[in-house]
């Protein structure tokens, strides 16, 4: 068993050898207590000097040394110590006072003299108790340390995991969007991700998972993941939400979800999509200075095994100058020193006013700072300044894939791709079809107005030939929500008819044409899409600045568009801005 | 850290006389403290009730951990519904802040509020 060390301070001869017969009389231990093992020093520079060495469990300063003894002295005594509690007794004789000076010197307790034996045993079996109940707190609270240390080392592991898993994200590249992501965003379960997809359109998401810790962040991997392959596949919003609900229903245990809202920002048609699930409403800030709210409509990710999105997704047409603003319950949940919470109703308030910079972004996260005197930071906030979410300025595209690659062949071929009503009603065929072009060699740089000139002719085939939706609905606000109710149902709906595609390329050289060809079951694009502004307001300019050629014709199914493969043009500018609502 | 004070959440439970309906309710602050005690309050009960309410009447606050646990209950009730009519769970009385929550998440398409 373990000696119980005690340290002897002691210079007067008769005094010493007395507490040295007292001490070697427990040398065997018993009766709760161990073993004592002593030594004894004549001063306290002595005592110092052995004091590593010997890790006393108590030190007792004799009775001619205790007269002697100074506050100073006990400091220094305690000091290398460190923080393990070692007590250190003084002895006096009855006759002196409690008033004198050893005792306020600070020692623990007193011995007195003439000895006890069996009082000074009791006493000591004591402080070994208490000696050991302060050894295992301090191996329990190094252990602790420990765990701590470790905890942070992973903590900062995943922090690097995930910020190598943002790099694909255009967050950095583009001023149009405005950030803060609290230092512990990761481990409190925020997560944002944003990047373009194929035609220049932006797709943004801002999740919260429950809980807190590793948990929450290892759920973000898989959503990352689906998010930064789909969105540069050119998958729909509805598509791109649908698989992230599956996977997180698969991989999360119940008790877990992730709160998100995504948009989509189409900087041609301008106009958002925007699906929200669980997340505090975002805040649209028009131009106007209207405030439009955008509320949760659907159950968090991850809930449900199948999620009908569609009729969450919300289509919203974008004027000049409006800003979104997404934040995550930390916000409305920052509290002051009183207790109150934030709340919606201070930031609308905060949004309702007027500021000649329009940005509002800063005033948010100052008065939310102030308002909790700094104590919290687990917010996140978003600002999109949707004017400049477009990937282009001025004269060229932001965000370069990198040099463009010179093909020297482009071969001769066609795709011809046709799809029924069962595909139709939910199948989104452009992610395909751009998943094969991405095979051909110099397709590359071809993508982006290939995937627009496709967008736009495939909705344009579905829309206005399959289901004659009367685009002049799309004028009003109201109307807009509407048109995209109707298509949503009469998609679901439809149980004939098809739409054609077809591609069409001729090697000319290393340059080529690209013919583009839709065809669809109708009976012709109404007559209102050439002489109203709806379609003809944005839709048109917009393939005739990408094309060569653009053939269509009123009661005509068919829409026939040429490229200049290898030098096909993005449109550098926005086009259409002034016709802000129709799309 | 909270600056308000914590207030301590309790969790108790009611079983009706034919053991039908179970009613649980959690006073305070519905949050990850009490999972322990709202899973013990539906858990091991034989036969299985057929319908289950969480009283929110003296709920306080309510986080995402929370709706996790009425997750958890929610998956409990479905694999437990081996009978012909499917056990329903009722969410009950939620003050403004709470029935805010349960709104904002959309709840009330999986669960009854009342």
């Amino acid at each position: 068993m373990d000696q119980f060390r005690v340290l002897v301070i002691e210079g007067h001869a008769e005094e010493s050898a007395c507490l040295r017969q007292l001490l070697e009389s427990f040398a065997e231990g018993g009766e709760g207590l161990r073993p004592v093992k002593f030594n004894v020093f004549g001063d306290v520079e002595a005592a110092l000097t052995e004091y590593a060495a010997l890790r006393p469990d108590v030190v007792i300063f004799g009775p001619q040394a205790a007269m002697d003894a100074t506050a100073d002295d006990l400091q220094r005594l305690r000091a290398r110590a460190g923080v393990e509690p070692v007590p250190i007794l003084c002895v006096m004789s009855e006759s002196q006072s409690i008033t004198s000076a050893s005792l306020q010197s600070g020692c623990d307790d007193i011995l007195l003299k003439p000895y006890n034996p069996s009082l000074i045993r009791l006493k000591l079996a004591a402080l070994q108790r208490f000696c050991n109940f302060g050894r295992s707190l301090l191996a329990q609270r190094n252990r602790i340390r420990r765990h701590h240390a470790d905890l942070l080392q992973e903590q900062a592991s995943a922090r690097q995991i995930f910020s190598n898993l943002g790099h694909e994200s255009c967050l950095g590249q583009t001023e149009a969007i405005r950030y803060h992501l609290s230092p512990r965003a990761v481990l409190a379960g925020d997560v944002l991700a944003a990047a373009y997809g194929p035609g220049g359109k932006l797709m943004l998401l801002l999740g919260d998972f429950t809980g807190h810790g590793l948990a929450a962040a290892v759920g973000a991997v898989p959503l990352t993941s689906i998010f930064y392959s789909m969105v540069p596949k050119g998958f729909s919003l509805g598509h791109i939400v649908r698989e992230l609900n599956t996977k997180l229903h698969n991989v999360l245990p119940a008790d877990m979800f992730c709160c998100a809202v995504m948009l989509e920002f189409d900087p041609h048609k301008r106009h958002i999509r925007l699906f929200n699930a669980g997340m505090p409403s975002v805040c649209l800030r028009r131009g106007s200075g209207e405030l439009r709210l955008l509320e949760s409509r659907h159950l968090p990710l991850g809930v449900l095994d199948q999620a009908s999105v569609d009729e969450a997704i919300i289509h919203i047409p974008v004027e000049d100058g409006d800003y979104l603003y997404l934040w995550s319950d930390g916000i409305h949940e920052a509290r002051n020193l009183r207790g109150d919470l934030f709340g919606e109703e201070r930031l609308m308030e905060l949004l309702g006013t007027q500021v000649p910079e329009g940005r509002y972004f800063d005033r948010i996260l100052s008065s939310v700072s102030r308002f909790s005197a700094d104590q919290h930071d687990d917010l996140s906030l978003v600002e999109v300044a949707l004017d400049d979410a477009a990937p282009w300025r001025g004269n060229g595209w932001v965000l370069e894939d990198g040099p463009a690659k010179r093909t020297p062949r482009l071969g001769d071929w066609s795709i011809h791709f046709t799809l029924g009503p069962e595909e139709l009603r939910d199948a989104d065929p452009l992610p395909l079809l751009h998943s094969v072009l991405a095979q051909v060699p110099g397709a590359g740089s071809f993508l982006d107005p290939l995937t627009i000139v496709l967008g736009e002719l495939f909705r344009n085939a579905l829309e206005h030939g399959l289901l004659g939706l009367d685009s002049n609905l799309k004028k009003t606000d109201h109307g807009f929500a509407e048109y995209y109710r109707q298509l949503n149902c009469g998609r679901r709906q439809l149980r004939e008819g098809w739409i054609r595609i077809t591609l069409r390329c001729r090697d000319r050289g290393g340059r080529g044409l690209l013919e583009v060809v839709v065809e669809d079951s109708g009976g012709g694009l109404p007559r209102q899409l050439f002489t109203g502004n709806a379609y003809s307001g944005r839709g048109l300019p917009l393939l005739r600045a990408i094309c060569r050629k653009v053939q269509l014709e009123p009661g005509s199914s068919r829409v026939r568009a040429v490229l200049n493969w290898g030098e096909a043009a993005v449109p550098r500018k926005k086009t259409g801005t002034t016709a802000a609502r129709q799309g | 850290m909270n600056v308000s004070e914590y207030t301590a959440a309790r969790v108790s439970s009611e079983l009706s006389e034919n053991g039908e309906a179970l009613v649980i309710r959690v006073a305070g602050s519905f949050d990850f403290n009490v999972h322990r005690d709202f899973q013990r309050a539906y858990q091991n009960l034989s036969p299985s009730p057929r319908q289950y309410c969480v009283d929110l009447s003296e709920t306080l606050y309510l986080d995402s951990a929370a709706l996790g646990m009425l997750l958890l209950l929610r998956d409990h009730c479905q694999n437990d519904g081996t009978g012909a009519e499917p056990v329903r769970v009722e969410l009950l009385n939620a003050n403004e802040h709470v029935g805010n929550i349960l709104t904002i998440s959309n709840f009330d398409k999986i669960f009854t509020i009342r």
